[in-house]
């Protein structure tokens, strides 16, 4: 027995050096010829922070909101662009990429170099995506594939565990009955408040008519709007919330690169929620506000408030579907408010 | 937990290295445990149906080892059949006889109780993973032992292990109690050949799933989504793209599974002996998934009486076996149509034989044989039968690849003419390993990887190693695609 396994052992020795040996080369040709066409096609974030990373003393880290812009807009330039423009001692990088979280911007901001030119990073922080709709949402697996590529390690691994699927690689269907299971059994409650909801249950919450009109018909387009509002803001955020965890992981990244970390918490159409789906929905969101906000008022961490800056006017798709779109005035107003911030943390 | 993924790569070394220090006796106990732990992983919940199987089964065969009077004899086997194909009826064919599937699906998120919730789900949308696969492994040791063919298992922990064994439990290769019970009692001693034999079938095996098979699946994926927007060149290269895939995915499959038991000493049946390369619809079937066919040859079609009786009878035979082993692969229309074309095909082809053969023995001269006054060359009647049956193979993948009847019309409309904008995004990448693949499956010709790298030269050896290791790292798809054969 022990004949045989020293036999294994001498033969496969030699060949698992070798294996090793081509596997730093392979990694080194992957690199070299490969690795930006995957970047491209798979994880345009990291490309992006590579654009910018020796060039920039802030890194702005958003999605969606940072881009969309409105035909209407006179100067239809990006949040980033303006802080950008305001910040006239600094040099402001964008790394966006719609349809991204926090999730995303985290391996790639293990990528900073402690030594290089960025000093501080701007990650937007989208209360929408704390919430179960965005959590479970059907592009979540492809998002964290994008996440396992921009791993800050050898790209040819990356590569590998991506083709292995490691990753979180729920199905849409898997992650529709996740969804299904949170709005039906998540009790919804205010936390300074004994009185429960009406409707304790976002799918209960649903179900009610909220629009009829004379006739006992319902205004549809509303009740849907309701409905999508309630959807993805009826949640409450805690520490098991994986955006939350995320959040901590950035802090830790930022705290041990010695790099200055801004949570921009960006605006909710909070005026029409109320409007739509009753109070209860607008103190939901005001409590998960305050507690994002406490729970990252530390040191070496600002957290940019603008939870209910803008008007529901300045929202571009409030009669669609609730989003961070904003027009010029409200990508002007984030912009304004952040640079605000940055120049009183460092003058 | 999947073949190709981190898991199952940390799983596999960890048995590997229990189950040699572990004295003999004990062996089996740690792959039942190993078996139990992999099956698990996909859904616990699962579990409870393999057990039930193994359970009624492993009685069954005892019963009737004990029973010598016909009318309990094929009582008991009954209670076997209806057993297990009744779970397989359940969970795989029920919903063909429930409401539309959009409805319920739409029902999943309407129904108020959390078990009402689970059933739906299971009936509708978690099928387990490889019931149709061990439940005809265990309905095959119920027949043996009915035919008297074998003497039933008296442990049953070993019974579960051979209905359980990990490398083959979710999609085959489908055994056989006396060719692999043997093999898990025998003692295995740990032996660089079998190592390396291991490792040459999981490389290639790797390869043709990770390269060719989760390369192809995109493009497969948005042509048969919508064959109309894409030019009729993209929407052939589609449809033959999933005939490499699902060859590819399920190949591969079978030779990490023969790689994985290898590891532990088992030799695991062949399961494909390059398909394409057939030259009549008889020998693509006799080697496309062998371990089924032959299940099929030996369980349903001679029973039926085989070819010893009348021809008409004959040709109903053939085309039951044929139906139903299109049914087998799910609970949808297009796979028993699917499975009648290939029986068509078959009749076809052995219509054509009895001619060619009344030919040669009337020697009834055709213009052919008048050609230039020579006899047609020798390979040519090969090369145009097998381009042949390569088509018609391919073109009968529709209806097993295609999601509903309804569109069957509109793909084969594409085929014929399809005006669409959109184009494919066929990398050269994709180019070059599929061409790798295809030469390596015309030098394997009836020869497994591990063998036929065997004789070769070292510098050989490692070069097509380095060339599979550069393939699988550098260039493998990163589409999130299961194998195909796991829903069956």
């Amino acid at each position: 027995m022990i004949v045989a396994w020293k036999h294994i052992v001498t033969k496969a020795l030699p060949r698992l050096i070798f294996l090793v040996g081509f596997a730093w080369l392979c990694n080194w040709m992957y690199t070299r010829w490969y690795w930006q066409d995957d970047l491209d096609l798979h994880a345009e974030l990291l490309s992006k922070f590579y654009d910018v990373r020796d060039s920039s003393d802030i890194l702005y880290f958003g999605e969606s909101s940072n881009m969309t812009t409105s035909p209407n807009d006179s100067l239809p330039l990006a949040i980033s662009e303006f802080i950008d423009r305001d910040l006239i001692d600094y040099r402001v990088g964008t790394v966006d990429h719609a349809g991204y979280h926090v999730g995303q911007y985290l391996p790639v901001i293990k990528h900073i170099d402690p030594n290089g030119p960025v000093k501080a990073i701007i990650v937007t922080m989208n209360l929408r995506t704390f919430g179960p709709d965005v959590i479970h949402s059907p592009n979540e697996a492809s998002l964290q594939k994008s996440s396992r590529l921009s791993e800050n390690q050898a790209p040819l691994l990356n590569r590998f565990l991506a083709s292995l699927n490691y990753y979180d690689k729920k199905t849409g269907h898997e992650r529709d009955i996740m969804k299904w299971e949170n709005w039906t059994y998540d009790t919804l409650r205010l936390a300074n408040d004994s009185s429960t909801f009406d409707y304790p249950t976002v799918r209960r919450w649903c179900e009610v008519v909220k629009f009829p009109d004379s006739t006992g018909a319902e205004n549809m387009p509303l009740r849907i709007l309701a409905d999508q509002n309630i959807k993805v803001y009826g949640f409450e955020v805690d520490e098991h919330n994986p955006m939350v965890q995320w959040c901590d992981e950035i802090v830790a990244v930022a705290r041990q690169k010695g790099i200055h970390l801004f949570f921009s918490l960006l605006p909710e159409n909070i005026q029409q929620s109320e409007e739509l789906a009753g109070r209860n929905l607008a103190q939901l969101m005001r409590q998960n506000r305050d507690y994002l906000v406490h729970r990252y008022a530390v040191d070496g961490v600002t957290v940019i408030n603008n939870l209910e800056l803008i008007d529901d006017i300045h929202f571009l798709d409030r009669e669609v579907f609730p989003t961070e779109h904003y027009d010029q005035f409200g990508r002007e107003a984030i912009a304004d408010q952040v640079s605000r911030a940055v120049v009183r943390v460092a003058p | 937990m999947l073949f190709n993924s981190v898991a199952f790569l940390i799983f596999l070394p960890l048995v590997v290295v229990l189950y040699y220090l572990l004295p003999n006796k004990y062996r089996w106990a740690l792959l039942l445990a190993a078996s139990y732990f992999f099956y698990g992983s996909w859904k616990v919940e699962f579990l409870t149906l393999i057990v039930f199987s193994t359970v009624v089964d492993f009685k069954v065969a005892h019963w009737l080892h004990r029973q010598d009077i016909k009318w309990k004899r094929r009582s008991l086997l009954a209670i076997s059949l209806v057993s297990n194909l009744g779970l397989l009826f359940v969970f795989k064919y029920l919903k063909l006889f429930l409401p539309d599937i959009d409805a319920m699906q739409a029902n999943i998120y309407t129904v108020d109780h959390p078990l009402q919730g689970l059933l739906v789900q299971g009936i509708y949308f978690s099928i387990p993973v490889g019931i149709s696969f061990y439940t005809f492994q265990t309905l095959s040791y119920t027949i043996d032992v009915y035919f008297k063919r074998i003497e039933p298992e008296k442990h049953l922990g070993k019974f579960a292990l051979f209905v359980t064994f990990f490398p083959q439990l979710v999609a085959g290769p489908i055994e056989r109690f006396s060719r692999l019970m043997p093999q898990l009692k025998m003692k295995h001693s740990a032996t660089y050949a079998h190592f390396k034999n291991a490792f040459r079938l999981m490389l290639y095996g790797f390869f043709i799933k990770l390269c060719i098979a989760d390369n192809l699946a995109p493009l497969v994926d948005q042509v048969y989504a919508n064959p109309g927007n894409f030019s009729q060149l993209h929407v052939w290269i589609g449809t033959l793209a999933f005939g490499f895939q699902i060859y590819a995915d399920f190949a591969g499959y079978s030779l990490i599974a023969q790689g994985a038991a290898l590891c532990l000493g088992i030799n695991l049946m062949d399961n494909f002996r390059t398909p394409y390369l057939s030259t009549s619809i008889g020998e693509f079937w006799s080697r496309w998934h062998i371990s089924l066919s032959t299940w099929f040859r030996d369980y349903l079609y001679i029973p039926l009486g085989g070819n010893r009786v009348k021809v008409f009878r004959w040709g109903v035979n053939i085309m039951l076996v044929f139906i139903i082993s299109g049914f087998w692969h799910g609970a949808n229309y297009t796979f028993l149509i699917w499975g009648g074309i290939h029986g068509v095909l078959y009749l076809i082809e052995r219509v054509l034989r009895a001619f060619q053969s009344a030919v040669k023995r009337f020697n009834i001269s055709l213009p052919a044989h008048r050609f230039f006054g020579l006899r047609p060359l020798k390979y040519l009647p090969n090369l145009a039968s097998g381009i042949v049956i390569f088509a018609a193979v391919n073109l009968a993948w529709i209806f097993f690849r295609i999601d509903s009847i309804e569109h069957v019309g509109t793909h084969f409309g594409a085929l014929w003419s399809s005006t669409g904008a959109q184009t494919l995004n066929f990398t050269w990448v994709i180019v070059i390993v599929l061409v790798i693949f295809v030469v390596f499956d015309i030098l394997l010709y009836n020869k497994r990887f591990d063998r036929f790298m065997e004789n070769k030269p070292l510098l050989v050896r490692w070069v097509v190693y380095a060339g599979l290791l550069w393939c699988i790292w550098a260039w493998a798809g990163m589409a999130n695609h299961p194998f195909i054969y796991f829903q069956f």
